[in-house]
């Protein structure tokens, strides 16, 4: 039997490892109650999920997408973008930051349980222009800028760019608590090994991407996160972004292009940068590009008044907004600026003026029941295909009972007893 | 926080006691004859993985880094159970991406294999398949816990040394905002342990090592550099935070640069490691007291620095002893030797020890756990066993 053993191991010396492992590990399935589906993306789907503890406390949990070699899920290595997210989201804690409550490595997939969030920015815009048809209420859109510099100023403070503010990733608790989610593209600059550029090309969503990525700029710094705050605050106050240009896509060649209706769309309100302000500006790749375009009168003050916004909030926003990445207002600035001074000052919760009227409240978030089969991990059918080792009738038991999603019943059919066979075939 | 060491997952969950490591230890212990062949066992792999890194190639903080995962992957496994070569070359792959300087993951393969089948090392078998790699990955990263930003001494190291621009503290600002805590003090004195100006460090650093003499202070942050580079041959990074490692070796240099420092000159054009033999003489001098310094000013720099310095003196022990024992490792020396004696059941002693005989080692103590899973002395069966015993069972 030894021997048998042995031989066992020269091939595959980390049986005993594995089963060790297998047998400790507590899968998803048995932790949480997957409630329902909630977006998805290129990294993968996000779900909606229940505690099984007694505190029954909701979570989202984000499943990165196994990789694929045909239709079986193999190991390829864990992406550099869920190495990241994984890796600040363990260092950092702050209240106004998405908490990370575990990661869990199962079945070639990795899965980031998250604190449950009801509420994002996109969809009290949403509200506000489909259900209420009306403004955001001054006193709301200040705590929520506030709440989101506060976190930023702790990810600033930490070294860590987060590079992808927007709207649909700044969420809100249902106790009116600014969370920013989804560091994907987040990236430590603390004594970088490489330089920002070398490892994303394109970085930002483009409606919010500032004026010195879109020259080209390989050297940019927290300034660009300032930025989408700024344009955050602006779509806030106009229920639409406020500069929506198309992206130019990425030639064959990968190479970047020039981002033209971007920047005409941010020069059409606050007019063609001006060397004199911006003097790093002659340093962009896009330079002779930009001098090229057209001048126009920067027109932001007219733009805020349609908006009704305060002269105070008019001065906070164009320090956002200022084209010199070095010249502009930083998080910390911006907190101590006089506009979160005055009243209404910004609040903690930051719906504490629209809890009398619950109208006014952004709804909860919809749930839906999975229909990703490309999220699934081997089917029924594909068992087929598999080495003979790979084949269970178990699996098959499992899966054919179905259940409220097939995300719970893919964890079921996978659960316990059956993969550790998998693993030690 | 990222960049504040005492709110780190390095500091929280990672810096463990000297009981937790032989509790580690303890069942590789029973397959070996001599402790001390679990101290060649760490030379041997941290040197696996700097040789690895150096062929991928991997920046000297990635494979510190790499170094860190491993032995904290080491904390929870036996090396007798599991396969370091295949460990190793996941703790490189991983490290790689954590430090944001990836490698392709058929490189570190196509390395690896190449490597480890040279001989000397001899491990034939490494798997030529990515996913092996991929799979091991996977369990390594949910062994680390997914804590992957590591601290390391040559922050410090830059930081005492003056080549790190002073952090700009906004101190007055530190009330704006509700729980915020100033990012970029390193040297955080948030929790009141460590309490570092670096305008005093600075200038006792000006004393000891004057700045016209550029040759001298590169010679000596250079020679501080190795003996941080060595320390990762040992588990000083598991025990001790990365600043009282760095202040360890910056008094180890001090007192080892009296002596060395012509040699390291003459090896400045080409980094050589240091002249480790000088350090035998000098282990008297690792005391309290750091005495043998020329510069007086040394002593008050040292008591300047408000750590412990009877923990600062400890492991600059460690550090000494780790090169008593190094000396008896060798990468180079020819495979009959130490090989034959071992093959006969003889203790290493004080001969030469070599990377083929701690390979041999480990398959041997690999077999006799097996040997063990199968015929547990208790008679009942370990839950692994029953498992393996199923799974042949249905095979």
């Amino acid at each position: 039997m030894v021997d048998d053993w042995s031989q066992a191991l020269q091939h595959d010396v980390m049986r005993v490892y594995r089963a060790k492992r297998d047998e400790a590990h507590r899968h998803v399935s048995h932790k949480y109650t997957i409630l329902g589906f909630i977006s998805s993306g290129t990294y993968g789907r996000v779900y909606k999920a229940q505690s099984k503890d007694e505190d029954g406390k909701l979570h989202a949990i984000k499943k990165f997408k196994p990789d694929k070699d045909g239709d079986i899920a193999t190991y390829t290595g864990i992406s550099q973008s869920a190495i990241r997210e994984i890796a600040l989201n363990r260092e950092i804690c702050h209240e106004n930051i998405v908490a990370l409550k575990e990661v869990i490595l199962e079945d070639k997939s990795i899965y980031m349980v998250f604190e449950y969030a009801e509420h994002d920015f996109l969809q009290v815009i949403h509200h506000y222009s489909q259900t209420l048809r009306s403004h955001i209420p001054h006193d709301l859109l200040k705590s929520l800028i506030f709440q989101l510099l506060n976190g930023l100023l702790y990810l600033h403070d930490s070294h860590i760019l987060h590079r992808d503010l927007k709207p649909a990733n700044i969420l809100i608790t249902s106790t009116g608590i600014v969370k920013i989610g989804d560091l994907g593209l987040a990236r430590l600059t603390y004594q970088p090994l490489q330089p920002l550029f070398a490892g994303d090309k394109v970085v930002v969503t483009i409606w919010y991407r500032s004026p010195e990525l879109l020259m080209g700029s390989k050297h940019y710094h927290k300034a660009v996160d300032c930025w989408a705050v700024g344009c955050v605050m602006a779509e806030l106050a106009s229920l639409r972004p406020i500069f929506k240009g198309e992206e130019a896509k990425l030639d064959s060649k990968k190479n970047v292009p020039f981002q033209k209706d971007q920047l005409l769309k941010v020069i059409e309100v606050l007019g063609k940068p001006d060397e004199r302000e911006w003097p790093g500006m002659k340093h962009t790749p896009e330079y002779h590009n930009v001098k090229r375009l057209e001048d126009s009168p920067s027109r932001l003050d007219s733009w805020c008044k349609q908006r009704s916004l305060p002269p105070v909030a008019i001065n906070f926003l164009s320090k956002l907004f200022i084209y010199d990445p070095d010249k502009r207002m930083n998080a910390r600035e911006a907190l101590l600026h006089s506009w979160f001074q005055e009243d209404p000052q910004p609040t903690y919760n930051v719906f504490k003026h629209q809890l009398n009227t619950p109208s006014q409240l952004p709804p909860q978030r919809r749930i839906t029941l999975d229909e990703a089969p490309s999220m699934m991990p081997a089917q029924p059918t594909h068992a087929q295909h598999l080495p003979a080792q790979f084949t269970q009738p178990q699996h098959l038991q499992g899966q054919t009972h179905g259940s409220v999603t097939s995300f719970a019943s893919l964890s079921v059919s996978h659960g316990g007893h059956t993969r550790k066979k998998t693993r030690l075939g | 926080m990222a960049t504040d060491f005492w709110a780190s997952s390095h500091n929280k969950r990672w810096i463990v006691d000297r009981a937790t490591l032989k509790q580690a230890r303890s069942e590789d212990l029973q397959y070996v004859e001599s402790a001390e062949h679990i101290d060649f066992l760490n030379i041997y792999f941290a040197n696996l993985i700097a040789m690895l890194g150096k062929r991928l190639p991997l920046r000297q903080r990635v494979i510190a880094t790499a170094t860190v995962f491993f032995r904290r992957f080491y904390v929870k496994n036996l090396y007798c159970e599991t396969d370091p070569f295949m460990v190793i070359a996941a703790c490189c792959y991983v490290a790689a991406k954590a430090e944001e300087s990836p490698v392709h993951i058929k490189n570190v393969v196509s390395e690896s294999r190449q490597m480890f089948s040279q001989e000397g090392y001899g491990i034939k078998n490494f798997p030529s398949d990515n996913s092996k790699l991929a799979e091991m990955e996977f369990y390594l990263v949910s062994d680390l816990e997914c804590d992957l930003v590591v601290f390391h001494p040559y922050r410090t190291l830059l930081t005492l040394c003056g080549r790190e621009a002073a952090h700009a503290v906004v101190s007055e600002a530190g009330e704006v905002g509700v729980g915020i805590d100033n990012g970029p003090r390193y040297w955080g004195t948030g929790e009141g342990r460590l309490e570092l100006g670096e305008g005093p460090l600075q200038t006792a650093w000006h004393v000891v090592i004057p700045y016209s003499n550029l040759t001298e202070r590169c010679a000596f942050e250079l020679f501080h550099r190795f003996i941080i580079n060595d320390t990762y041959r040992s588990e000083l990074c598991l025990l001790y935070p990365p600043h009282m490692i760095a202040i360890a070796a910056i008094y180890l240099t001090l007192v080892l640069n009296d002596k060395t420092r012509d040699a390291i000159q003459a090896q400045s054009a080409a980094p050589a490691p240091p002249p480790r033999r000088s350090s035998r003489t000098n282990t008297g001098s690792a005391h309290r007291k750091p005495a043998p310094v020329p510069q007086q000013d040394f002593v008050g720099f040292m008591a300047g620095l408000r750590v412990s310095l009877p923990t600062v003196a400890m492991i600059a022990q460690e550090i000494l002893s780790l090169y008593t024992l190094w000396e008896r490792y060798s990468d180079t020396a020819p495979e009959s030797g130490l090989g034959a004696s071992a093959a006969s059941g003889v203790s290493a002693g004080d001969d030469v020890v070599t990377p083929a005989f701690l390979t041999q080692l480990l398959l041997r103590m690999r077999e006799a756990r097996l040997a063990d899973l199968a015929h547990p002395a208790s008679g009942q069966p370990m839950a692994t066993n029953k498992r393996l015993g199923r799974t042949q069972a249905v095979g």
